[in-house]
């Protein structure tokens, strides 16, 4: 059997090629089914997102994988050769595998811990379940790469950091109150990345939302959209002791908020934090309110600041979840040798049981009945043999399981011990 | 001090143990859930400290502020009548999680004037011993936890502050969480360490009799205790976090390590190496 993964990813191919290699949801059962129908494929997958186009199958050793799906991409999407040849890239047997376990990890995504991949990975997967394109080894091997990205989830914080602005506030809102169940955002000024904070924040938790416009309709209509409640301009102020959550992103060219009115309203919050969000531009508070105790102010250039620093700390962490795919794909690749000489293992076995057993049946008829004392010593003597002739054998299966001779040794030994195909 | 007068003070006393109860439920749950028993209790508790103060002064015919139990007792006092006209004038609740346990603590000293016969057997002697220790070395970890989680804030916080996520940042918890921690277990460390003055005080008196209260040692385990409630008070009362909080949880760390240092005589041990 042989495994073939090939296709477009964004790291080969411009958008120019990997649309045109696209397959939508509604095709692609017919395709799936067109390629599972050519001659020696045994099992095929289809992972068609915006960042890649993937095809994964199984066929038999005599055919060649590579040329199958080549002529299936260019007959059904009717392009040259020439056209998808250069940005194709193929990974055979061991280095499918440990392509296929980076893709579930979501190590070889754009941004890399990006959590979309895997679920289109499983919506890729549960197409071709559906129309029977996997139903054998390729399904196990899927199912173990599921098993693997979540270990990787699990085990490294590759997922953890906030990648996207209004997730970073969301990220820092936490390490700053811990949870966000019972914390209430205010909204000062209704621009569009501010709603998106605040409906980050929303879902992570916050109980309430105010909104504040100097256009109080504008406040309004916001408001509904978090079931939140509209404030008047004139008076947010005197609200902000009980708020824990500030966004502001007004086009007032001047600072609305001030260091002196802050130190009035932590005091009036008896030193509880509050997290200060300014993504206005001119920004709309004045900075040295950050130097207020318990007090956190972040403007557009801090939240990239940490976004950054996350997308640093996602490498390091894809380190060791490239570490840990590679033991994941070892440790496949064993299981994968075991099961390769585990029917000529159990052949040989059950060889030498039917001749000892055939064996004592004719010393029984000779020399017998037994006693229950010589029963149980020719029990022993026999099984002795077997094992000792089997041990050689059964070793050298093991040892060469996975190697270029293995296939060798494998018929040698059939041959040997007239094991039946 | 005279017989009767003891006595009406051991009543106060008891009634004024209700606010040390609302205060450690105030510490330990968050919410005030004692208070108007509490508070009646309390002025209550104030009419036998008067009638004990009266007492004392007519059997001695004399201002009772003359031996120590006498001045505690009317120092007590005074910060009762002047806590109950703040409380009637402003309302303010959140002060007597800060009075109530002290008013406790002084007039309870203030009962321990008279030397009473002895120990009932050595075994109720000991054991009393050993549960104020336990008291004492659980109260201390209590407070160590608050003290490494305040310690483990600052960085965090620092980190927030400066805007620049390093190592820190992602390794070390939530400030929400730390500031929870260091409220549960400073919450706790001052519950055990109070009944453990409590425990303390009261085996000193039996102990050692007369003159236990001026032993330098005695003052010293009154004095963090002292600190720890003021700690605990700007806690619960001003939101003190961060720095200063920080800081003073190591002051009350600091005072804890001194105290115990004096009780276990380790001095004389660290001065003879």
């Amino acid at each position: 059997m042989k495994l073939l993964i090939t296709g477009v990813s964004h790291k080969t191919a411009p958008v120019a090629v990997r649309e045109l290699l696209a397959f939508r949801d509604d095709t692609l059962p017919a395709a799936l089914a067109d390629l599972k129908a050519r001659e020696g494929v045994a099992e095929a997958v289809i992972l068609s997102t915006c960042n890649r186009v993937e095809i994964t199958v199984t066929t038999d050793d005599a055919s060649d994988p590579e040329a199958i799906v080549v002529s299936f991409l260019t007959e059904r999407k009717l392009l040259r050769r020439e056209a998808i040849e250069p940005h194709l890239y193929r990974h055979q047997g061991r280095e499918a595998i440990h392509h296929l376990f980076r893709v579930a990890s979501s190590l070889d995504s754009m941004v890399v811990g990006e959590p979309q991949i895997l679920g289109q990975l499983k919506s890729a997967y549960a197409a071709a379940k559906n129309c029977g394109a996997v139903c054998g080894w390729l399904d196990g091997l899927l199912t173990r790469a599921f098993s693997v990205a979540k270990r990787v989830r699990s085990d490294t914080g590759i997922g953890q950091m906030a990648v996207s602005i209004s997730f970073a506030a969301v990220e820092l809102s936490r390490k700053i109150f811990g949870s966000l169940a019972n914390r209430t955002v205010m909204i000062v000024g209704a621009g569009k990345m501010s709603e998106l904070a605040a409906r980050h924040l929303r879902s992570s938790g916050a109980s309430h939302v105010f909104v504040t416009n100097r256009t109080h309709e504008r406040a309004v209509e916001m408001a509904k959209l978090f079931q939140g409640t509209p404030v008047e301009y004139a008076r947010f102020v005197s609200l902000l002791p009980e708020v824990d959550i500030v966004i502001t992103s007004s086009g007032a060219p001047h600072y609305i908020l001030h260091k002196d009115e802050m130190q009035r309203v932590i005091a009036a919050r008896r030193n509880k934090p509050m997290f200060l969000i300014d993504i206005a531009v001119p920004r709309n508070i004045e900075p040295s309110v950050n130097q207020i105790d318990n007090v956190f102010l972040y403007d557009i250039d801090d939240l990239q600041e940490v976004v950054n620093a996350n997308l640093r700390e996602r490498m390091k962490e894809a380190q060791h979840a490239e570490a840990l795919v590679v033991e994941e794909v070892d440790r496949m690749m064993a299981r994968l040798k075991v099961a390769e000489v585990t029917p000529t293992i159990v052949g040989l076995q059950e060889q030498l049981e039917q001749i000892r057993a055939a064996e004592i049946e004719k010393v029984r008829r000779r020399f017998g009945p037994f006693s229950p004392e010589q029963e149980q010593a020719i029990e022993i003597l026999t099984r002795g043999i077997i094992n000792k002739i089997a041990h050689g054998p059964i070793s050298e299966l093991r040892n060469h399981a996975g190697q270029p001779e293995g296939a060798h040794v494998v018929a040698a030994i059939r041959k040997a011990f007239h094991l039946q195909e | 001090m005279a017989e009767m007068s003891v006595i009406w003070l051991r009543v106060a006393a008891a009634l004024y143990s209700l606010g040390l109860l609302h205060a450690i439920l105030t510490l330990v749950r968050r919410r005030e859930q004692l208070f108007r028993v509490a508070m009646g209790a309390f002025v209550l508790g104030s009419v036998f400290h008067f009638v004990s103060i009266i007492e004392e002064g007519l059997v001695n015919n004399r201002c009772p502020i003359t031996n120590i139990y006498e001045t505690l007792s009317m120092c007590a006092f005074l910060i009762v009548v002047v806590y109950m006209f703040v409380q009637w004038r402003y309302k303010m609740n959140s002060l007597s999680v800060f009075i109530f346990p002290l008013v406790f603590v002084m007039v309870l000293v203030s009962t321990l004037g008279n030397p009473v016969s002895a120990w009932p057997s050595r075994v109720v002697r000991d054991a009393w011993l050993t549960v104020h220790i336990v008291l004492v070395l659980l109260g201390i970890a209590a407070l160590l936890f608050a003290t490494v989680a305040s310690v483990i804030y600052l960085f965090q916080e620092r980190e927030l502050k400066t805007k620049k996520p390093r190592a820190f940042y992602y390794r070390l918890p939530a400030l929400g969480t730390l500031d929870d921690l260091i409220s549960k277990s400073m919450a706790i460390g001052f519950v055990l360490m109070t009944l453990a003055v409590v425990a303390g005080s009261t085996w000193a008196f039996i102990e050692l009799r007369t003159g236990w209260i001026s032993q330098p040692k005695i003052a010293i385990s009154f004095f963090t205790w002292g600190i720890y409630l003021a700690l605990v008070f700007l806690r619960t009362t001003a939101g003190w976090r961060g720095r200063k909080a920080a800081i003073m949880t190591v002051t009350v760390l600091g005072f804890s390590a001194l105290t115990w240092v004096v009780h276990a005589r380790l001095g004389n041990l660290l001065l003879k190496q």
